[in-house]
């Protein structure tokens, strides 16, 4: 062999040698490179998937955990004919609701605190305090009326959505199981929200407006939120427990806008039924007793 | 070709077959690895939900259960946390279940509606 082939030919070896050295490196480099890639793709993924609006399925799942949470904590006013009768009026509202995609469902907490919850959803609560200070069953469609029009504003949910996208690097697979740790602080979020640093008053005003509108096509007066709420202005002054005076906007502000819609509309429903009597016979079981 | 050349092409040709050999026992490993790997995740989810979170819902009893202080009488609203902290039970759950379930026959709202003198647009 001549020194020159020689040469060549091992200077051949060396650099096939040399490249298959780099070959086993490079190929875990690339399957690192590759776990990379697709570790960012779904980070990408979750983003965008929280970035989309909740599905009605999700929507759902995030009120009956709140609706869960304050079962738990109030625990529910067992009483059939009361249960019902709320149930009846609440409906004859929620049937003037602009969103029907959600089935409404109502029920009475054991509080006597004067107050309303709305879950995203549709779960919808009023307590024992709240039913007693009304006077009638317009004041009491006006409550409830009010709080069809946070779900259909969809005003809770806006929150959770902000919320989720978030905690988008939190979703996991079973976020939405019942009693996830998601769920537990998703709605933890919007009970913290509800209870005490409320909605925007934008939101409270856009229920305010829905509502009296739900309860004007129901067929009621449309001032019996507005009495209900001058009452519950009175029984805060008077040491009654509320936290819609704390976190809602002033009651004069709010009664004033609602007075005005009523004129603008020309809603002249003065002759409309208030349904005095029927409500005092399917409430008396949670009305204080005379000279208690 | 010349004893010495073809010793020399002999032996890079084992060179080329031990280091792809080297690399496909890397691949297998690796795979295997990525194996063994998503079969203790799969354990580990098990234990941590799967069976034992079935048996909760069966039996209906559960360490959040635990955590309730049944309270007599009526609550009032405390602060936003301390209900959202709220462990809801089993059968608090199933309240809600009940509440979605409850429904009122079309027919009983019109007659509620109609005994009230309500004339709803819709």
């Amino acid at each position: 062999m001549k020194p020159r082939i020689a040469f060549r030919t091992g200077l051949w070896a060396a650099q096939m040698l040399a490249v298959l050295a780099l070959l086993v490196p490079a190929r875990e480099a690339r399957a690192q490179f590759g776990d990379f890639l697709k570790k960012a793709a779904d980070k990408a993924q979750k983003a965008q998937k929280a970035l989309q609006p909740m599905t009605l399925e999700e929507e759902r799942e995030v009120g009956r955990e709140v609706a869960a949470k304050l079962v738990a904590f109030f625990r529910l006013y067992k009483d059939d004919a009361l249960t019902r009768y709320v149930n009846l009026v609440g409906a004859t509202v929620a049937a003037q609701s602009e969103r029907q995609d959600v089935a409404y469902h109502f029920a009475v907490l054991d509080s006597d605190d004067i107050n309303a919850f709305s879950a995203p959803g549709g779960y919808i609560f009023i307590t024992r305090g709240a039913v007693a200070l009304c006077e009638d069953e317009s004041e009491l469609a006006g409550v409830l009326a009010h709080e069809v029009g946070h779900v259909a504003g969809k005003h809770v949910l806006k929150i959770v959505e902000r919320d989720k996208a978030l905690r988008s690097g939190m979703e996991e697979a079973q976020a939405y199981a019942p009693g996830s740790a998601y769920l537990h602080k998703m709605s933890r979020g919007v009970l913290v929200k509800l209870i005490d640093q409320g909605l925007a008053p934008s939101d409270e005003y856009d229920a305010d407006q829905r509502g009296i509108k739900y309860a004007h096509a129901a067929g009621y007066p449309a001032d019996g939120l507005a009495r209900f709420l001058t009452k519950l202005d009175q029984a805060t002054q008077q040491g009654g427990k509320s936290f819609w005076t704390r976190t809602h906007p002033p009651v004069q502000d709010r009664n004033a806008r609602l007075q005005q819609t009523i004129a603008a509309q020309h809603w002249e429903d003065a002759d409309r039924p208030k349904l005095a009597d029927r409500f005092a016979a399917e409430t008396q079981k949670v009305k204080p007793k005379a000279g208690a | 070709m010349k004893p010495i050349l073809r010793l020399f092409s002999l032996l890079v040709l084992g060179a080329l077959l031990m280091a792809l050999a080297t690399s496909w026992g890397q691949e297998q490993t690796g795979s295997q690895q990525d194996q063994d790997k998503t079969q203790k995740e799969q354990q580990k989810k098990k234990k941590k939900s799967g069976f034992f979170s079935g048996l909760k819902a069966i039996t209906g009893e559960s360490s959040e259960q635990q955590e309730v202080t049944a309270t007599a009488g009526s609550k009032t609203v405390g602060e936003g946390e301390q209900i959202g902290n709220a462990q809801p039970t089993a059968a608090d759950r199933q309240a809600v279940t009940a509440m979605e379930n409850y429904s009122i026959p079309e027919k009983d709202v019109k007659k509620f509606q109609d005994d009230g003198q309500l004339k709803p647009q819709q």
